[in-house]
């Protein structure tokens, strides 16, 4: 059953959650785009329906919700440490199905590699609810159903958008109080069919042959074509690292924070050691470890693909570098150098 | 919630200049590490980094600290008194529990003696813990060696070759790379004989491959690796190497797992 | 036969007096240099009728068609009148469609091809031309106008009697920055490196800053992001046989409107210091006999600059002079 509404009633509904949640959806920024009159489409607090952005793909994904760019980990006032305070305010998200499953590999890394959680995740992963938006087109560089991530069914609420008919599944009957609306027949549908259709190496075969996959010359070229920007790991909702920094403020140099700032493996710096030595200094090389993550030894580690389809890595790239081409290359690669 | 992050305030109690730019601190801690695992040391306002043990007693730890870069510059500005935050220990060490009674082999190069001092220490406290231990360690020039008293102390007790690349006037002992010396090492039971490693990667690299010339098992050989780390527990990604996280599975290895770390 | 003609008029009407007596060439104004592609079949239909089936790029972006019998110049006008009601419908002001360019002093405002193209282009060039062009033309007064849409300068607007060069004033939010220093080293490499590296974040001197957004284009994670619009005036730039030097800035963080008012104000500057006695004079000479003071103050008249702009106190050209400068072995 769902609950179907129009968009009066539906901005209420925001309305009544946004007492005691922050909500998130993509949004379209005027004039924000990188290029002169062009807009940014990314993620970012929304009051109602007119403020989310249905159309476009956001170029930047939700991660940045729960896992903030820069994001403080202790104020020093002398040499004490404090953590900071966040919001008691839960936090409400409207993704897609691709975005609602890396949330899921975030907490892989965040929650699960390794002895410990880490706790600034948690505290703020902990206030999510998915209210997932209804996606069974996708857009034209898509291929969620090649990783699995099309679909997500442990959603709090489920919303199809039909132009200003707006239907919603509410699953988690604590959010049932701010819904108001026309009862109907309503069954969620997931994108079973991308116009891209990628095969993913089987990271068994990848194992057996590492060192072949390892040195192939697939990551040659990219040694030259990649300017190792990282615009394909900031956009991708399912990269993880970071770098720590400590500062001191300006005008008051007794006080400060360290702080986590998200870092990327295909920019320089990433592996520099004290001392000056450096790993992975040819950009085909952090090609190939980024790659590697996405596809094999992420899923080795926690049975699950890392890439989550989005196709953000292609939409980005200001070499027009195509990871789902490259994926399609290692696949090829694994399965001729197997029947070798 | 705990937080993960969160160090610990250690006192400096002692600091032990070994080189120009090698100092050894000691920090009063109950830290009970396993020889070989790491801590984040930091200092307020300037960062953290990653530091091997050098060495523990149930009082304090030490840690044998290089000046090259902003936070280890800082920390050698301390004074005995002042206090260093610490958080860990980090990683796996060294199985020491599985080279009882064995013969053992140390090659150690530069800075690389400090995560295996611990263990010549470990030895020269129990040295009937194995049959033999031989210990080779290099240094770029005689002003850069460490732990010089130490190394006196172990020559009373064990096997001990000390060299330096390039030597000066005065200097009257071995010169040459690590390697150079290990081809004539007296190895008695080498299918038997445990190596640990620890140096320079190219050092590592090749010295691990004249061992195996002189039979030892790969699985007989340890290494210890140096990378990049922000969080030291399996988060940050830097010192993610292919499928492997240096900080949860590292920075000891074994050889057989360590000769598949591509990079 | 008998070729009265008052070339005066002909010259006015965008003809022109060339080597080959009797025989001219038509200049088609392409404003911004973006034309429809329907005017193309005219120029091809004259060109091939009238003139010798060539077509001449002018290097103001203009089209020239040579070959053409001074008689047929009635027939012309007639063939372009569409072109000439176009340029009626965009809101230029132009009494008789049928009669051929009403001026031809004022010359073709050329533009780089903007943001419509151009990933650098703080600006949509083509309309800011044909605005330009709206407020100025038909005019008898010998002016160049060309804009740009970022400080690389394409249409060459330094070699202007007025330039206009896009700028963007870049906004920071420190807390995207994942510090990977790509806008600074790009600053400091391509730009004037107005960017550094201080406490993992950047920071900019606003001062060394010249608006190109090169930073915003590099950020990958849009840190910086583009505010107002503005633009960086240069003037009195030009070729020529007396004293070629390049345009120097005259007004920096200008807005769109003041830009269209500072334009309007020159042709008023002109009209009361032109020396009426001589043929033609070009704007830069009136300058330089007046003097950029007084130029200044009659093109401010009633502009209201953003708070942002920087007028500039004096300009000193280096251009050189022909006689003076080259010291021969
Ligand atoms: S690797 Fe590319 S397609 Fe996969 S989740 Fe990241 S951005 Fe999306
Ligand atoms: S692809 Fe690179 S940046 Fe992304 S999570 Fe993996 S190691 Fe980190
Ligand atoms: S976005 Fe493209 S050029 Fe930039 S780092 Fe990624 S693959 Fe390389
Ligand atoms: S706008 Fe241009 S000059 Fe100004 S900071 Fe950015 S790159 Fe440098
Ligand atoms: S390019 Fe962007 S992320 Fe990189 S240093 Fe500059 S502002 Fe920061």
């Amino acid at each position: 059953m769902g609950i179907e509404l129009d968009v009066k009633s539906f901005d209420d509904a925001l309305k009544i959650l946004s007492k005691n949640y922050k909500i998130f959806a993509p949004v379209r920024l005027k004039g924000k785009g990188a290029f002169s009159d062009t807009d940014l489409v990314t993620y970012g607090e929304i009051s109602s329906y007119k403020d989310i952005e249905l159309n476009e793909k956001s170029r930047y994904s939700p991660k940045e919700v729960i896992y903030p760019i820069t994001q403080t980990l202790f104020y020093f006032t002398e040499d004490e440490y404090k953590e900071p305070e966040i919001d008691d305010k839960g936090i409400i998200v409207f993704l897609r199905p691709c975005d609602a499953n890396s949330y899921l590999k975030l907490d892989n890394i965040f929650l699960k590699n390794g002895p410990y959680e880490d706790n600034y995740y948690k505290r703020l992963r902990d206030k999510v609810k998915f209210f997932i938006i209804e996606c069974t087109k996708g857009f034209s560089t898509c291929f969620c159903v090649s990783t699995g991530s099309n679909k997500f069914l442990d959603y709090d609420v489920f919303v199809r958008f039909d132009n200003d008919k707006i239907t919603c599944d509410v699953k988690n009957d604590e959010f049932s109080y701010a819904f108001s609306g026309k009862e109907v027949e309503f069954i969620p549908e997931f994108i079973e069919k991308n116009e891209i259709e990628v095969k993913l190496p089987d990271i068994d075969k990848i194992s057996q042959n590492l060192e072949y996959v390892f040195n192939h010359e697939l990551w040659d070229e990219y040694t030259k074509r990649c300017i190792a920007c990282g615009r394909c790991t900031v956009s991708c909702p399912t990269c993880s690292c970071f770098s720590m920094q400590d500062i001191f403020y300006k005008d008051n140099p007794k006080c400060g924070e360290r702080r986590r700032v998200w870092a990327s493996c295909m920019v320089d710096g990433f592996t520099d050691v004290a001392g000056g030595h450096s790993y992975r200094q040819k950009y085909g090389e952090r090609m190939r470890f980024k790659v590697m993550h996405k596809i094999y030894d992420y899923k080795k580690r926690f049975g699950t693909t890392m890439c989550v389809g989005c196709g953000r890595c292609d939409d980005v790239c200001p070499e027009y570098i195509s990871f789902i081409k490259i994926v399609s290359k290692v696949t090829d690669a694994v399965d001729r150098g197997e029947s070798k | 919630m705990t937080n993960v992050y969160m160090p610990i305030k250690a006192e400096i109690v002692s600091i032990i200049p070994q080189t120009d730019i090698d100092y050894t601190f000691r920090l009063k801690s109950d830290i009970l590490p396993q020889h070989g695992q790491f801590l984040q040391v930091s200092i307020p306002k300037i960062g953290e980094a990653p530091i091997s043990i050098s060495d523990y007693t149930d009082e304090y730890i030490e840690l044998t600290i290089r000046k090259v870069g902003t936070v280890t510059d800082a920390i050698h500005e301390l004074k005995p008194g002042d206090f260093l935050f610490i958080r860990g220990p980090y990683g796996h060490g060294f199985p020491v529990e599985d080279f009882k009674n064995k013969n053992v082999v140390i090659a150690a190069g530069g800075t690389g003696l400090a995560p295996v001092k611990s263990i010549i220490n470990r030895y020269n406290r129990n040295p009937k813990e194995i049959k033999k231990l031989n210990i080779l360690v290099g240094f770029k020039s005689p002003k850069d060696i460490l732990f010089e008293d130490e190394i006196k102390k172990w020559k009373e007790k064990f096997d001990v070759l000390l060299t330096v690349d390039n030597g000066d006037e005065t200097w009257k002992g071995n010169t040459g790379l690590i390697t150079k010396f290990i081809p004539d090492l007296k190895i008695e039971n080498s299918d038997d004989t445990i190596v640990i490693v620890v140096g320079p990667p190219m050092m590592m690299k090749f010295a691990c491959l004249e061992f195996l010339k002189r039979g030892i098992l790969e699985e007989n050989i340890w290494v210890s690796f140096e990378r990049k780390m922000s969080c030291g527990i399996g988060k940050c990604g830097h010192c993610k190497i292919n499928e492997t996280y240096v900080c949860l599975e590292g920075p000891v290895f074994n050889y057989t797992k360590s000769k598949q770390l591509l990079d | 036969m008998i070729l009265d003609i008052d070339t005066k008029l002909l010259k006015k009407n965008a003809y022109r007096v060339t080597k080959q007596r009797g025989i001219t060439a038509l200049r088609i104004r392409v404003p911004g240099g973006d034309l429809n592609i329907k005017y193309l079949d005219i120029i091809k239909e004259i060109a091939e009728k009238y003139g010798n089936g060539t077509v001449h790029i002018t290097t103001r972006q203009g089209f020239e068609i040579p070959g053409i019998s001074m008689e047929k110049i009635d027939e012309i006008n007639e063939l372009i009148s569409p072109i000439i009601r176009g340029l009626k419908d965009e809101g230029v002001q132009i009494e008789d469609e049928e009669g051929g360019y009403p001026a031809a002093g004022t010359r073709n405002v050329s533009a780089c091809i903007g943001n419509r193209v151009c990933p650098f282009a703080n600006y949509d060039t083509t309309v800011l031309a044909l605005k330009i062009e709206k407020l100025i033309y038909p005019n008898d007064y010998h002016v160049k106008i060309a804009v740009t849409g970022c400080p690389n300068d394409c249409i060459k607007a330094h070699m202007q009697d007025i330039g206009i060069i896009g700028q963007v004033e870049p906004i920071y939010d420190p807390s995207r920055c994942i510090g990977c220093q790509a806008c600074v080293k790009n600053c400091k490499r391509r730009v004037t490196g107005a960017l550094t590296f201080e406490n993992f974040k950047v920071v900019r001197d606003p001062n060394r800053c010249i608006g190109c957004g090169e930073c915003i284009l590099k950020c990958p994670t849009s840190a910086w992001t583009r505010d107002e619009k503005y633009y960086r005036i240069v003037i009195m730039g030009r070729t020529g046989k007396k004293n070629p030097r390049l345009a120097q800035t005259f007004i920096e963080w200008a807005d769109e409107e003041s830009v269209l008012k500072i334009i309007k104000n020159m042709y008023d500057f002109i009209d009361k210091y032109i020396d009426k006695t001589l043929d033609k004079e070009h704007v830069g000479y009136i300058v330089d006999r007046e003097g950029f003071k007084k130029f200044k103050e009659e093109v401010l008249k009633d502009v209201k600059l953003p708070k942002k702009a920087k007028v500039a106190n004096h300009i000193d050209y280096t251009g050189y002079r022909y006689e003076r400068n080259t010291i021969y072995d």
